[in-house]
């Protein structure tokens, strides 16, 4: 790694930074977010920029964009038979309450202080335990070297080892540095909101409070900290376990 | 040591049993180094099925490790002597079962390198060690059990003590792994709390089907035999044994099937019509109702009961198939274009397919030449020893 290397972070624009950095946070912070399923349109920004930041190489994704119906190519109709075109952004949800955190044998999967579950890859052993536990299906494992690497240096994290579990940080390389994670900033129709859970004048937990917020798969008891806002005008996304597809 | 040398025509026989197990381990130790230098990749494994064979191959060999301290502990709680003849046999075969099972995490690893950390740092909440500990606890149990086993006489407190202490572990040991799944907001088809049940009424007709087969095997190529008391034991345990288990798996089904929620309904609908139907069918029929008819027909010959047995062991390594996949193949959040595949070429695997690659395959040779090495190795020097007049007999010191 060479060490003349500029952080993307310090070498944006004082205005960039400025539009970057965190919302009002607490002392103690309990790192959250909103997404706003009324301003997502389904670009896949977020996921593709989380790559990137994250050097997350190909075929593994820790953001990815579901879209609501049957499949890609049968979204979602309205009763009039119209397309009605949702998405849902999916990566780890960063449960209170973590089944992954739970059964990892040798507690490379941790919470750190701010609430954010995270994973040391030097203490996982690849057993998959935590992706076998997670409801959401968000944690990825490295397979094998990819078949085109990312280069050294491409994201601002290392890279992960092969036979170990990955997954979304929340950008908490970028929250150190006081920039909101990079799926929040990179958002054209600033559908993500990030902020602090413990900050009562935040503006996440005043959306949260005012627009009509939802947490996937509510009713298994993980209590993530990655809320969804429903549209306000449509009739609400339904996100139920399982697609009945035979 | 060996007091029963194979005469000369089983010597050739024997020759080749050997060279077939080293064969098979070398193979599988091959493949095994083959995957940790290439990753896991070269598994037929993915993002959405994260486990498969090797976790099959766990969960069974756990199952049929349940005979030997059964017909032990069992026996000796009981106060029967009717299978002192096997129960040398039945130990070998439970330590065989339980040392391969805790082997077979090994290759399911991404980095077996760092397997030592879960000795280092143990994390408590996860079942993964609890198994790791009990799983321990059940070895060193079988291998003490064998200890005073082999004694000339058999000194009976501590076989006594050994049967107490022996009998609640193993009813441990199977609910703890039906806990690694059963335990799994996740996983609704795992998540019902009639598993741990389930897994120890499977472990129980395994068990011990295995006991009666190996009996039947051992009796083929040495000059032991086992007593038909023995046999006429063992079919009744299995008769009882296989009710209960079609009892629990026939209750979990129908309350599922009747009144379970939608997610756990759809992952039921992959065994009962779905792509799994085939093997779910064959596990009740064949591997179920087949054998039950068989062991309660009015045939009383051993070659009846071994094949009962063999069925059922058929039977349940379907049956962990169908528990193991039902729960994958459908994640809780179904919704396109799913959970990434995690290779190049696979980008999305919404409608996930699971198929053991050749590496898998010869993994599992691997583990099952481990297996038979360590049952021939307990049979020829725990067993045969033992067998006066070709009967394995057990002077027990009171």
């Amino acid at each position: 790694m060479s060490d003349d290397r500029v952080s993307p972070i310090e070498a944006l624009p004082v205005a960039s930074r400025a539009y970057g950095t965190i919302d009002r946070h607490s002392d103690h912070p309990r790192w959250g977010m909103a997404v706003d399923l009324e301003r997502c349109v389904g670009c896949w920004s977020c996921a593709v920029i989380c790559k990137s930041e994250n050097a997350v190489p190909l075929g593994m994704w820790w953001n990815r964009i579901l879209t609501v119906g049957a499949s890609l190519d049968a979204p979602a109709t309205d009763v009039h038979g119209r397309h009605d075109l949702h998405w849902v952004p999916l990566a780890c949800q960063h449960c209170d309450n973590a089944p992954c955190q739970k059964v990892c044998p040798t507690s490379a999967t941790w919470i750190n202080d701010e609430g954010l579950v995270l994973v040391n890859q030097d203490d996982c052993i690849g057993c998959r335990y935590c992706m076998a536990a997670c409801p959401y299906g968000v944690r990825v494992f490295n397979w094998g070297d990819s078949e085109f690497p990312v280069p050294e240096g491409t994201g601002m994290v290392a890279t992960r080892p092969v036979g170990s579990v990955e997954k979304c940080t929340m950008c908490v390389h970028r929250l150190a540095e006081d920039q909101i994670p990079s799926c929040v900033w990179s958002c054209p129709a600033q559908a993500r909101v990030f902020g602090d859970l413990n900050a009562p004048e935040s503006r996440l937990v005043e959306m949260l409070e005012s627009r009509n917020a939802e947490v996937l798969l509510e009713e298994k008891g993980t209590h993530p900290k990655v809320s969804y806002l429903q549209p306000r005008r449509r009739r609400p996304i339904q996100v139920t376990a399982t697609d009945v597809s035979s | 040591m060996i007091t029963t040398t194979p005469t000369k025509h089983r010597s050739t026989a024997w020759t080749i049993w050997i060279v077939l197990l080293a064969a098979g381990l070398l193979a599988g130790f091959g493949c095994f180094v083959y995957q940790w230098s290439q990753g896991l990749g070269v598994t037929g494994l993915s993002n959405t099925i994260t486990w498969g064979l090797y976790i099959v191959a766990f969960m069974f060999l756990i199952g049929i490790s349940a005979g030997g301290l059964i017909v032990v502990a069992g026996a000796e709680l009981a106060d029967s002597h009717r299978f002192a003849h096997v129960n040398r046999l039945a130990v070998v075969c439970s330590v065989a079962a339980v040392a391969t099972a805790a082997g077979t995490i090994l290759p399911d690893l991404g980095r077996p390198q760092r397997a030592w950390k879960m000795l280092a740092q143990p994390h408590v909440t996860s079942p993964l060690v609890w198994d790791m500990v009990v799983l321990a606890t059940y070895l060193v149990i079988g291998i003490v059990d064998l200890w005073i086993l082999t004694r000339t006489p058999v000194p009976a407190k501590p076989l006594r003590i050994m049967a107490i202490v022996s009998l609640p572990v193993a009813i441990i040991v199977h609910s703890v792994t039906a806990w690694i799944f059963g335990l799994l907001v996740a996983r609704p088809f795992w998540n019902t709390p009639l598993l741990a049940p389930l897994f120890i009424s499977s472990a129980l007709v395994s068990g011990t089907a295995l006991v009666v087969c190996t009996a039947f095997v051992t009796e083929r190529v040495t000059e032991y035999r086992v007593g038909d008391e023995v046999y006429a034991g063992l079919r009744r345990l299995l008769v009882w044994f296989v009710a209960a288990d079609m009892f629990l798996l026939f209750t979990e089904v129908m309350t599922t099937f009747v009144s379970g929620g939608p997610d756990h309904r759809t992952q039921l609908d992959i065994l009962l019509t779905g792509r799994l139907s085939p093997v779910f069918w064959s596990e009740i029929t064949f591997g179920a109702l087949v054998p039950f008819a068989l062991l309660l027909s009015r045939s009383k010959r051993r070659a009846t009961v071994a094949v009962a047995g063999t069925l059922l062991i058929l039977g349940v390594a379907a049956k962990r198939i169908n528990i193991l996949f039902a729960a994958e193949f459908n994640p809780l959040i179904g919704l396109a274009p799913g959970i990434p595949g995690g290779r190049p070429g696979q980008e999305f695997r919404p409608d996930e397919i699971y198929l053991p690659s050749w590496v898998e395959i010869g993994v599992l040779i691997g583990i099952t030449s481990f297996f038979l090495s360590i049952v021939t190795l307990g049979v020829q020097r725990a067993v045969l020893p033992h067998a006066r007049h070709g009967r394995d007999t057990m002077t027990v010191s009171h």
